[in-house]
């Protein structure tokens, strides 16, 4: 085949990822369109009703985004104190050793697991925990989802970071050990400001697998339609209000749930335009 | 001889209902979950008779009816029917009701082996106005049982259900405060208490909250034995939830497009929060380029549910057989589906 | 004076390493305690029966239960409409992936494949379950009906972005060295890319194709609004048809399968963690 059909081939197949985003995006926006036209903009995103009233329907996205920041901010939280460890044992401290191949291997796995299996395991095994240590009545809420969603996104984290750390050049640790520096301390004023970026891309990545984690989140967060007031209390994010409510949803209370998911979808295109950016800057330096 | 051959063969091929006729078709309905466990052995045994293969979605009943409202369907399950402000918006449906449920309170207290409530109070406490078990409203109708001195804590459905729509149906007519402040609906704006999705999530909640109550489907509390009240009916009789009360709620007047409610209803021995499922389908079976064959299945499917062989089944999975007035009033509207405007059902 | 300070450094590098070796091995207990879980309540129904015949209906599970046996019937509706499913999005997501991706590495300085490849990231973020819904917009209504077709679909869609950062990746580590001999020996683009640069990159793209299907074989939403379920063995694609985890979130909502959950889900588990592992051994094979 000559050089000009290669080429076409390839740009049709390329194709295929704007068309497809694009179908999503204006299924979004028309299905949407009522419920902004009806509430305006600005008082969807910031209004906390979620009224059925028949005739006074009142949707906002207020407590959705709320939930969806605080479970993948507390997700995130929750998974550093594991992936950073992990990432360092596999990257710097048992670099290529037979011990950092299977714990990378273990890490990954975590990985594989189908998001309802955690949501089951959540909720036949980690909710009657919560329950008798005392720390909720009903077991579920945001912080029983942001447990398990932190235990979903540390392979994410851990993994690229671990990539990154790896990448770092030997010289600039051995003249800084020939300096007598302890692995701790090259670690910290080495390689956390050469592979930094790194890592923090490696989180954004992870913060965008948790943002739209569904089945988990919708099987252990409590499903109440309200801003959360502490971390132990139930809520809703974006992702579960919807694969909650629209099985039975209609005219109005559809397209405010659409709106809902062009909202996720706006919040996921940003937090991926600031992780390629770090990343493009870890890359350069 | 060849003539008569002929015409042997015409009236063979012609439009028939009876079995073994036509070519096995392929079915499938979305909806209600609340029927699923009958649904799925009255379609087993249906594909038994003329090898027609019904598949079925629990997605819920609104999803059903935006299914059949997208032509995507046969037929619908719904445990709310249509207002007629949703029937407006369709090209004319009917509805087949194919067996009764009851919705139940399920409670969590320890020590309590069995609970009266009446509809004013069920009322009250979803609606955060009795708060605790001891409230004198309670321990007057349980006069033999010790309630302990806790905060109530209601459970109720997160997701859009029929089981709401029923129980909320319920409590509009029983009370005043229930029906000006949050009405009837499939999503209701619950006051207090806990949501959660679906019935294992209501059950599941239930069962590991102490002094808790929530309203199940009645399939799903016999299933997994969770302790349920006993209420008073309109007669003051305080009634537990069985085939045969169940069925007594139907025993008053049905319309005869069947779309009614018959929770509270004013019958001796009937369990007041009974109700009716439905299976909805078009009149005109001729849309999205479905077949004659796959409308008079799709018929065979209406009527074998209505059968005495399917009612049978009803009471074994824990759900109550129709009253004679609805099976009647079914057939004869399923005499008005046309394919094409004609009638396909003759006699 | 300098030696309590290096004592005080020693104690700081001390703590820091048992702080990492134990959080890392902590990471390793959900794994562990997951499988674990599965399996103790999922074995005992694994058998012959339970991969091949259907589900069963509530009653006759119902009569199992009081009778103290084991449920009859097993997922085998969910296993054939899983593999129709995944088969027919490999073969799209497959050859279309990997021609995408040669396009992202071939072209990596031109601002519509930066673009490309943007967006591509942002497809993969997108929540299974608006994929769910978009594909019952575009798909299923048009259609007039759910069908494996449509869940291949949705399922496709969700595969390409990881099958195509892959072949992107592996192309791009592949040496230079290679792409010019190629193509000093008289071969157009499209042949060396074909007869050289792709078969060195195979096992890249082979853990990326693996990986994309561990992926989506346990997708829930998607499939709910496109497959619908069936609970009958059905081989054809443009009709309603069953799934594994459709199935688990169906005997999840089900008082009397709630038994069949377990196995359902050890069944799923066993088969995607021994995809990644073999994707895992490919990757390390291939990268020798």
């Amino acid at each position: 085949m000559n050089d000009k059909l290669y080429r076409t081939i390839l740009f049709i197949a390329a194709l295929t990822i704007p068309i497809v985003c694009g179908g999503v995006v204006y299924a979004l926006i028309t299905d949407a369109y009522d419920a902004f036209e009806h509430f305006g903009f600005f008082r969807f995103l910031t209004s906390s009703e979620w009224s059925y009233t028949e005739g006074a329907e009142q949707y906002g996205a207020l407590p959705f985004i709320t939930g969806t920041l605080l479970t993948t901010l507390l997700a995130l939280l929750f998974c550093i104190p594991f992936s950073l460890p992990v990432a360092f044992f596999v990257g710097e401290y048992f670099k290529g050793s037979r011990v950092a191949s299977i714990l990378s291997t273990v890490t990954d796995l975590l990985a594989g697991i189908p998001s309802i299996i955690y949501g089951l395991w959540g909720f036949y095994t980690l909710r009657p925990v919560i329950i008798t240590l005392n720390i909720s009545p009903q077991g579920s809420g945001i912080l029983t989802a942001s447990l398990v969603l932190a235990i979903m996104i540390v392979p994410y984290a851990a993994s690229l970071s671990a990539e990154f750390i790896k990448m770092v050049p030997n010289d600039l640790k051995e003249s800084a050990y020939s300096l007598g520096a302890t692995r701790a301390e090259v670690v910290r004023k080495i390689i956390f400001p050469v592979a930094g970026s790194g890592i923090f891309s490696s989180y954004i990545l992870a913060i965008g697998r948790a943002l739209g984690e569904t089945m988990t989140v919708t099987m252990l967060i409590g499903n109440t339609n309200n801003i959360p007031t502490s971390i132990t209390s139930t809520g809703n994010s974006m992702a579960s209000i919807i694969a909650n409510q629209f099985g039975e949803a209609d005219g109005l209370r559809l397209s405010s749930l659409i709106a809902i998911g062009l909202i996720l979808f706006l919040i996921t295109a940003v937090i991926n335009m600031i992780g390629k950016m770090m990343i493009k800057r870890a890359r350069i330096s | 001889m060849t003539l008569v051959l002929v015409l042997a063969v015409a009236s063979c091929g012609g439009s028939g209902t009876s079995n073994g006729e036509r070519k096995a078709q392929e079915l499938s309905g979305a909806g209600a979950t609340f029927p699923l466990p009958f649904y799925n052995v009255v379609f087993d045994q249906f594909s038994g008779v003329n090898g027609d293969a019904v598949a079925y979605g629990g997605i819920g009943s609104g999803g059903g009816i935006r299914n059949l409202r997208d032509k995507i369907v046969d037929f619908a399950g719904t445990d709310a029917f249509l207002s007629d402000k949703e029937m407006e918006e369709m090209a004319p449906v009917i509805h087949i009701p194919t067996c009764m449920g009851a919705v139940v309170l399920a409670y969590n207290l320890d020590g309590v082996e069995s609970l009266n409530l009446s509809g004013e109070v069920i009322a009250d406490i979803f609606a955060g106005a009795i708060k605790t078990w001891n409230d004198p409203r309670l321990t007057a109708l349980n006069p033999d049982v010790n309630l302990p001195a806790g905060a109530i804590i209601p459970v109720f459905r997160s997701d859009g259900s029929g089981t709401t729509f029923v129980f909320t149906d319920y409590l509009t007519k029983v009370s005043p405060m229930w029906a000006s402040n949050y009405g009837t609906g499939k999503s209701v704006n619950f006051p207090t208490g806990q949501a959660a999705k679906g019935n294992p999530g209501v059950a599941g909640i239930i069962s590991q909250t102490k002094n808790s109550i929530g309203y199940i489907g009645s399939e799903y509390a016999f299933a997994q034995k969770i302790p349920y009240a006993k209420i008073m009916n309109q007669r003051g009789e305080l009634v537990e939830p069985t085939s045969t009360t169940i069925s007594a709620s139907a025993s008053g007047e049905i319309p005869a497009d069947t779309r009614t409610s018959i929770t509270n209803a004013d019958a001796e021995g009937a369990y007041p929060i009974s109700c009716f499922t439905w299976m909805v389908i078009y009149k005109e079976q001729n849309y999205s380029d479905r077949s004659r064959e796959q409308a008079i299945a799709t018929l065979d499917l209406m009527k074998y549910i209505l059968s005495d062989e399917a009612q049978d089944v009803t009471s074994k999975v824990h759900y109550a057989p129709l009253p004679a007035k609805a099976k009647e009033l079914s057939m004869k509207n399923l005499k008005t589906v046309t394919y094409n405007g004609m009638a396909i059902l003759k006699d | 004076m300098a030696n309590q300070k290096i004592k005080h450094r020693l104690a700081k590098d001390k703590l820091m390493l048992w702080t990492i070796c134990i959080f890392a091995t902590l990471t390793a207990v959900p794994l562990f305690a997951i499988l674990g879980e599965v399996l103790l309540r999922g074995y005992s129904q694994l058998s012959w029966s339970f991969f091949t015949e259907p589900t069963p209906t509530a009653y006759k599970a119902m009569k199992a239960i009081e009778a103290g046996e084991p449920i009859p019937g097993g997922i085998a509706n969910g296993i054939v409409g899983t593999m129709i499913i995944l088969s027919m999005a490999v073969v799209v997501a497959v050859p279309v992936g990997i021609l995408c991706g040669t396009f992202l590495a071939e072209n990596r300085k031109k601002r519509f494949a930066k673009i490309v490849s943007y967006l591509t990231d942002l497809v993969q973020g997108i929540p299974s379950v608006i994929i769910g819904i978009i594909t019952y917009i575009w798909i299923v209504v048009p259609m007039k009906g759910y069908s494996a077709i449509a869940g291949s679909v949705a399922l496709c869609i969700m595969m390409l972005p990881l099958i195509i950062r892959s072949t992107e990746e592996t192309l791009k580590i592949l040496p230079a060295s290679l792409k010019e001999a190629g193509l000093a020996l008289g071969g157009n683009k499209a042949r060396v890319m074909m007869k050289v640069q792709l078969p060195a990159a195979f096992g890249g793209i082979f853990t990326g194709v693996l990986l994309a299907i561990s992926r989506v074989i346990g997708e829930t939403a998607p499939l709910m609004f496109t497959a619908l379920g069936c609970s009958f063995i059905r081989w054809s694609i443009n009709k309603p048809i069953s799934a594994v985890p459709l199935l688990i979130w169906e005997f999840f909502n089900d008082p009397h399968l709630q038994e069949l959950i377990w196995g359902a889900s050890l069944f799923l588990l066993i088969f995607v963690l021994t995809l990644n592992l073999t994707a895992k051994y490919l990757a390390k094979k291939w990268n020798q």
